[in-house]
């Protein structure tokens, strides 16, 4: 055992990211409340940095490093690069939302990087004791995050439904891991996929465990029937921190869920093909419906996300490259998104006014024309309408769910769809065809209103070009999948 | 730099302008607007001549992708550029024309409120042309030639606040929709048949499924490939104005008069031209569709030639003239001389902008008075105007030595050489045209530029459809104000259209008809031989001014001469004749003053019945069934789940973390129930 | 003699663990939890694990249960009403518990189940469980120890973050502030009209009590 075997180049990315998380902490205690913005700048120089010595290994081939514990490869690499925009952006949109709030501290900077440190090893894990750990980081540093507003009833109550569903969710998930380790004796995910190959697909312990993995998974998307933490938690938390856990940890889960599933334990397919079926089946049906009879916007978001969750498992349940491909995709554009979504509120919202009923949008377009259509753009991407980038996304899954002989799952997810445009056409109704109820411009800050748009425009550019990014995301699959 | 940027550039400047004009227009000034665009679309003229020399010059011509947009079960939708001398011409054409144009906008529009969005659309407009020329597959090139459309369609409405404008543009896009369903219909069979919409793919598959035949309706087998050029056909129809989708081009002149030079003259309506010598591999092998084109292209050349000469609007006489032409093209494409409808394409462009931005220029002069017969005597006022119109109207009926001779006529000996069937008809209709052609410019030019000065008259204010949003504006000369000449952004384009129009088909018709200027684009069987004779009859005069001195003792020349000399008798000599004759012909006259009744045909027939269809079907399925039965009644099984959906979530955790467990116990049975027969 | 101790020890366990949900009195529910943890121990006890079970012991009955006795103490938590219910949803979790234990029966009893696979290799002679897990930790298992690091300092922030920065209305006295108050800042003598009626002013006096 020497340094070189553990061959920490491949995790510098997450080296920088950790000293520099340390650094913003420490900085915080040199700064008075005025000087917050010095760990602000700090903090998203240590994102640009990430971002940087991500793309530094962009197109490398798959290198394993900490004897086995962690892999770098394509797919983790561009995972982790949409996460860290994830980030970034929940950090510039939420900049003076924050700053109203009394949440703009050290902690929620210092949390923010730890939070997408643990869904970097979620990305990159290479063993169930790694995966398990880089959830956990994420998952607690989300629990404090959502509960940092005290003084907010309905956000301690989320961090409270979140930690506790939360830990039965990861003890289910542990459970099952230990049922995969006893079958199988091994934790690391070559060894694990290697001897289910060898043992054959009819060892009952292993699949017994698969059950709980996929509990665990499940949760974690917030798929029905594990979704019920979903609308509570979203609605309760402040809009930033509903961005960041809309947002880049859909990414994480995907490559998790690819790891754990389409890797580790690949020789169940069959199995946990059916099972993600019916979670699919059950997330778009309840996320759909369920999100109609929503007035406020938050919660209607947090439906859709749960619908949109269902079409990411269509992607896994079809089980093939194309269909972890359009997953992923369909994962990195729904992060963009939620992101403008959640922007979208943030940007309404004022120092003791939420913009979060969709009654809050009525006459946009008169009080600004151009921020009613951008939000016009991410309706329609949300929505699947053609040109945008969730309608390419929607087609690349449908396309591999066909690919497999289920049809019937494509017309009903298509179905499901129809009913959720009817929702999201909504808002733009509402933006568009009524009249404004208050008449104030809408008062944010020059860096937020660029991003903002230039995120919108990203939906629509991405839509009209979205074959260079699905090459790319369906290469880095391909180059990552377990020979 | 290297080619591929430089093919790349030529599209994305003038796109880059009319982004910057369209969306910052509010911010930058007008003179921005017009800086920018201008310096997009001359770019990308400085580039196009430059690819256009390379070309001629022994370059290589350029197949390839760009960029790879979507792919689809194996089906791959690319950008792609085929620049070969045809689309290199075509590109010349279409940025000098449009250069042009803009540069003249900057005086026509100085006024108008909407001048940046003005110039944002003729940017766009020449970004959409430049991308359907420069299109290597059907995908991109319907593209474009929707894009065209769509601007066309703001453009033609662009005085959004009058219904007349509305109107037309309602109407030109409608007819186009007819049109472009068939061409959709001819790319899916491409599509279906070939398995690809690369033309270069399709064009070496296509002699092989020469005697392919479909059957379309049980008992009937059609050959394939003429069902395809038909289709295709009927999209160029629409696109280039053909009868019988010909009559949204003369509402369209309700749009300011830049974009009628520019689009409704020379560029988009010749799209469908273009397409069709593009398709030329394709069509070749249909005698069948190639007929059809001779028939339709006749018709259109010669009767909306014969509306021209009742016209009174100086816009729509030379929209009818336009029509006519076009119809000239198609009636080469159908003779198998795709080079001579391409060429004529080229001469027209030239000569037919310049009749228009010269109509323009004396609608300024006359304050936006647009009736010729409030004209007359112009020639002194406004000199410019006057020369170069002369110039215009000399080549379109085609004065030996000027451009349009040497195209016309050349289309004109195609179709007699050619041994299509309905070469005959098409014959007797070209012929005819050059008289009717010949004496419908000339009425308009001595009208407007000779004569008693007839403009001033008090009477004429305000009654007739005029181009201004009115409201500020007086139309007409008050009675005793004399007409100016127009400003030199406005005389500049004028006098540099003019240079082309007298010298290019003398200049080009050697090496685009019989040089090899084509060989590499259009592809000719050998059983089509109307070039290969026009060629040997070319050189045996002794080539362009052979041709030229022939021109002399042959039956075009005299025909458009007694055009002329007519016009000039009974507009200038004798002007009771014309409105005795309108007398005389009562029947015939309403005939054509209500253009063959097809308005009435289209809107009291087609529409009306259309929309009494609309009205049995919304009634009887979109209220009862679709309405009452699907959408309120899925609208309500999905509002009672909705309500059932939020009733379990109460808020309690316990639930939740009930609902989590029994998650994962129905997991676990659907798991064991199916493999529970194996367990025992 | 091992199979009978593991079948007594996991018996307790399991009557432990029931108890801790079924117990009235708090304080013996928390007593119940240590004798799980106690059993527990020992599980690890016969498979040789011996560093883990100490660990067991120490942490979470020295440390978490204690502490975890010292709130269920001090604080005045109505149990009660956190029962409150419990033998009403009993019937239907204990049938979902039931189907659970009877599905998790009919995979762990079946022969496909494959339990021999996973049977624990006999430890060499000599073999030192704590050396050979330490060994592990700073090698094999480098990078998610170090990564647990990171995982308890985010709890230590949190739990800060949460609970020790200044809360905006919480009452607490500044001995500074009290000590450095002068009898004129506390009595402020008002003149007041006599006809005026009574409610017009109220006295404010100065305790060096912030709010």
């Amino acid at each position: 055992m020497s340094w070189t075997q553990l061959n920490l180049a491949v995790a510098t990315p997450e080296i920088f990211l950790l000293v520099a998380a340390l650094i913003v902490l420490l900085s915080d205690i040199f700064l008075n409340e005025r000087n917050k913005s010095i760990a602000y700048g700090l903090t998203l120089a240590a994102l640009a940095g990430t971002a940087y010595l991500l793309l530094q290994s962009a197109g490398q081939s798959p290198r394993p490093g900490f004897n086995g514990m962690f892999i770098a490869d394509p797919l983790s690499q561009a995972a982790k690069f949409g996460m860290v925009i994830g980030v970034a952006l929940m950090l510039v949109y939420g900049r003076s939302y924050a700053r109203l709030r009394g949440i703009f501290r050290g902690e929620l900077f210092a949390l923010s990087l730890f939070a997408l440190l643990g869904m970097m090893v979620m990305a990159s894990g290479a063993n169930f004791v790694t995966l398990y750990i880089g959830l956990e980081l994420l998952s607690l540093s989300l629990y404090a995050l959502v509960a940092m507003q005290r003084n907010n009833v309905h956000a301690t109550e989320a961090a409270m439904k979140y930690f506790v569903l939360g830990a039965l969710a990861s003890g289910l998930l542990l459970y099952g891991m230990s049922m995969v380790y006893g079958a199988t004796g091994a934790l690391d995910i070559p060894t694990i996929s290697q001897r289910i190959t060898v043992h054959g697909a009819n060892n009952l312990l292993a699949i017994f465990g698969l059950v709980f993995i996929v509990t665990g998974i499940g949760f974690k998307l917030g798929a029905v029937p594990f979704h019920m933490w979903v609308p509570d938690v979203y609605d309760g938390a402040p809009t930033l921190l509903t961005q960041l856990i809309g947002s880049a940890p859909k990414l994480a889960a995907f490559a998790f869920t690819f790891r754990l599933l389409a890797e580790a334990l690949a020789g169940y397919k069959p199995d946990w093909s059916s099972m993600l079926t019916i979670l699919a089946v059950l997330s778009l049906v309840v996320g759909n419906v369920a999100a109609i009879a929503q007035t406020r916007l938050k919660r209607m978001l947090a439906y859709s996300t749960i619908s949109h969750m269902g079409f990411l498992l269509l992607g896994f349940m079809a089980g093939t490259r194309d269909g972890y491909a359009a997953s992923f995709f369909y994962a990195m554009s729904y992060m963009l998104t939620a992101a403008a979504s959640f922007g979208m509120i943030m940007l309404l919202s004022g120092k003791d006014f939420e913009a979060d009923q969709i009654a809050d949008f009525k006459g946009l377009a008169k009080r600004d024309p151009w921020f009613a259509a951008m939000m016009l753009i991410v309706m329609f991407s949300m929505a699947g309408i053609p040109v945008f980038v969730g309608f390419f996304a929607k087609f690349a899954v449908l396309k591999a769910v066909i690919s497999t002989g289920a049809i019937w799952l494509a017309v009903l997810a298509v179905a499901c769809s129809l009913i959720g445009a009817f929702y999201y056409l909504r808002v733009v109704k509402v933006m568009y065809f009524d009249e404004p109820e208050n008449q104030a411009p809408i008062a944010a800050a020059p860096d937020s209103r660029i991003l903002l748009s230039v995120n919108c425009l990203l939906l629509l550019l991405l839509g009209l070009l979205p074959d260079r990014l699905l090459t790319v995301l369906t290469e880095a699959v391909q180059r990552s999948m377990l020979p | 730099m290297t080619m591929q940027t430089i093919y790349l550039l030529i599209p994305l400047a003038p796109l880059l302008g009319a982004l910057i004009a369209g969306l910052f227009g509010w911010a930058i000034s007008r003179r921005a607007a017009h800086v920018v665009t201008i310096a997009g679309v001359g770019i990308s003229f400085l580039l196009s001549a430059y690819v256009l020399k390379t070309l001629l010059s022994g370059g290589d011509s350029f197949n390839g992708s760009v960029y790879t947009w979507l792919t689809v079960a194996g089906l791959e939708f690319n950008v792609g550029f085929l620049v070969d001398r045809l689309s290199a011409m075509m590109m010349c054409v279409v940025t000098f024309v449009s250069l042009m144009v803009h540069v003249y906008t900057i005086g026509y529009m100085h006024e108008d409120p909407g001048y940046a969005r003005f110039f944002s659309y003729i940017s766009l407009f020449t970004f959409s042309m430049l991308m359907l020329v420069m299109s290597n597959n059907f995908v991109q090139l319907f593209f474009g030639w929707e894009a065209v459309g769509l601007v066309s369609y703001l453009l033609i409405g662009f005085w959004f606040k009058r219904p007349t404008a509305i109107f037309a543009n309602m109407k030109a896009f409608l007819i186009n929709r007819v049109g472009d369903f068939g061409f959709l219909l001819g790319i899916g069979l491409v599509l279906a048949h070939f398995g690809s919409l690369d033309y270069a793919e399709v064009f070496k598959a296509a002699p092989s499924v020469q005697e392919a035949t479909i059957t379309l309706f049980p008992g009937h087998a059609w050959s394939l490939m003429t069902v395809t050029c038909v289709l295709l056909f009927i999209g160029a129809m629409g696109k280039s104005a053909q009868f019988p989708l010909h009559v949204w081009l003369p509402d369209s002149m309700e749009g300011p008069t830049p974009i009628s030079a520019l689009i409704h003259a020379a560029t988009m309506v010749t799209a469908g031209i273009f397409m069709v010598a593009r398709m030329s591999p394709l069509f070749e092998l249909s005698d069948a569709a190639l007929n059809f084109i001779l028939v339709i292209g006749s018709i259109t050349a010669l009767f909306m030639g014969l509306l021209g000469i009742i016209q009174n609007d100086i816009k729509r006489v030379v929209a009818y003239s336009t029509l006519s032409q076009l119809g000239y093209m198609t009636v080469a494409l159908g003779a198998s001389a795709y080079q001579a409808g391409v060429f004529h394409l080229m001469t027209h462009a030239f000569f037919k902008a310049l009749l228009f931005l010269a109509a323009g220029s004396v609608i300024m002069g006359l304050h936006h008075d647009q009736d010729i017969r409030n004209m007359g005597g112009l020639r002194k006022y406004m000199p410019i105007t006057w020369i170069t119109s002369l110039i215009g109207s000399l080549a379109l009926i085609g004065t030996p030595f000027l451009s349009g001779f040497y195209s016309k006529d050349s289309i004109i000996e195609a179709v007699h050489f050619s041994k299509l069937p309905a070469a005959g008809f098409a014959y007797f209709a070209v012929m005819a045209g050059v008289f009717v052609t010949a004496f419908y410019s000339f009425r308009m030019y001595f009208l407007v530029f000779h004569g008693k000065e007839r403009f001033g008259k008090a009477s004429h204010h305000g009654d007739h459809t005029d181009e201004e949003e009115a409201t500020d504006h007086h139309h007409g000369l008050t009675p005793g104000q004399k007409p100016h000449e127009s400003p030199w952004v406005i005389t500049l384009p004028l006098v540099l259209l003019a240079i082309p129009s007298v010298i290019i088909g003398a200049v080009e018709i050697e090496p685009m008809l019989f040089g090899d200027f084509f060989s590499d684009a259009i592809l000719i069987s050998g059983n089509h031989e109307a070039m290969a004779k026009l060629g040997e009859v070319f050189r045996l005069h002794g080539g362009v001014t052979g041709m030229g001195t022939h021109a002399f003792i042959t039956l075009p020349f005299w025909l458009a001469l007694a055009g002329v000399a007519l016009a000039w008798f009974f507009y200038l000599k004798r002007p009771d004749i014309p409105s005795a004759i309108r007398k005389a012909a009562g029947p015939l006259y309403s005939l054509m003053e209500n253009k063959y009744y097809m308005d009435h045909l289209y809107i009291n027939g087609f529409a009306a019945a259309g929309r009494g269809i609309g009205v049995i079907f919304w009634k009887l399925g979109d209220t009862i069934l679709i309405d009452g039965l699907l959408v309120n009644g899925s609208a309500k099984v999905v509002e009672f789940g909705a309500g059932l959906v939020r009733r379990i979530q109460t808020g309690y955790l316990y639930h939740y973390a009930f609902a989590m467990i029994v998650g994962a116990i129905i997991l676990l049975s659907w798991w064991l129930g199916g493999i529970l027969p194996a367990l025992r | 003699m091992t199979l009978a101790l593991f079948y007594l020890f996991a018996a307790i366990l399991v009557l432990a663990a029931l108890r801790v949900v079924t117990a009235r009195n708090p304080v013996h529910a928390a007593l119940s939890l240590v004798l799980c943890f106690f059993t527990a121990a020992m599980l690890w006890m016969l498979i040789k694990a011996e560093f883990l079970a100490i660990s067991l012991v120490l942490i979470y009955v020295g440390a978490v249960m204690v502490l975890f006795l010292f709130v269920v103490m001090m604080l005045d938590i109505n149990f009660e009403s956190l029962r409150k219910g419990f033998w009403r949803f009993f019937p239907v979790a204990g049938t979902v518990a039931a189907i659970m234990l009877g599905e998790m029966l009919l995979v762990l009893t079946s022969r496909y189940a494959n339990l021999s696979a996973a049977r624990l290799p006999e430890p060499a002679a000599g073999f030192n469980s704590a050396k050979a897990l330490g060994k592990l930790l700073y090698t094999e298992y480098f990078l998610p120890f170090q990564l647990a690091a990171v995982l308890l300092l985010v709890g230590m922030i949190a739990a800060i973050a949460l609970t020790h920065r200044q809360r905006k209305n919480t009452k607490f006295q500044d001995p500074a502030d009290q000590v450095a108050v002068k009898a004129a800042d506390r009595v402020v003598v008002l003149k007041m009209e006599a006809e005026k009626p009574a409610h017009a002013e109220t006295d404010t006096t100065h305790t060096g009590e912030k709010a």
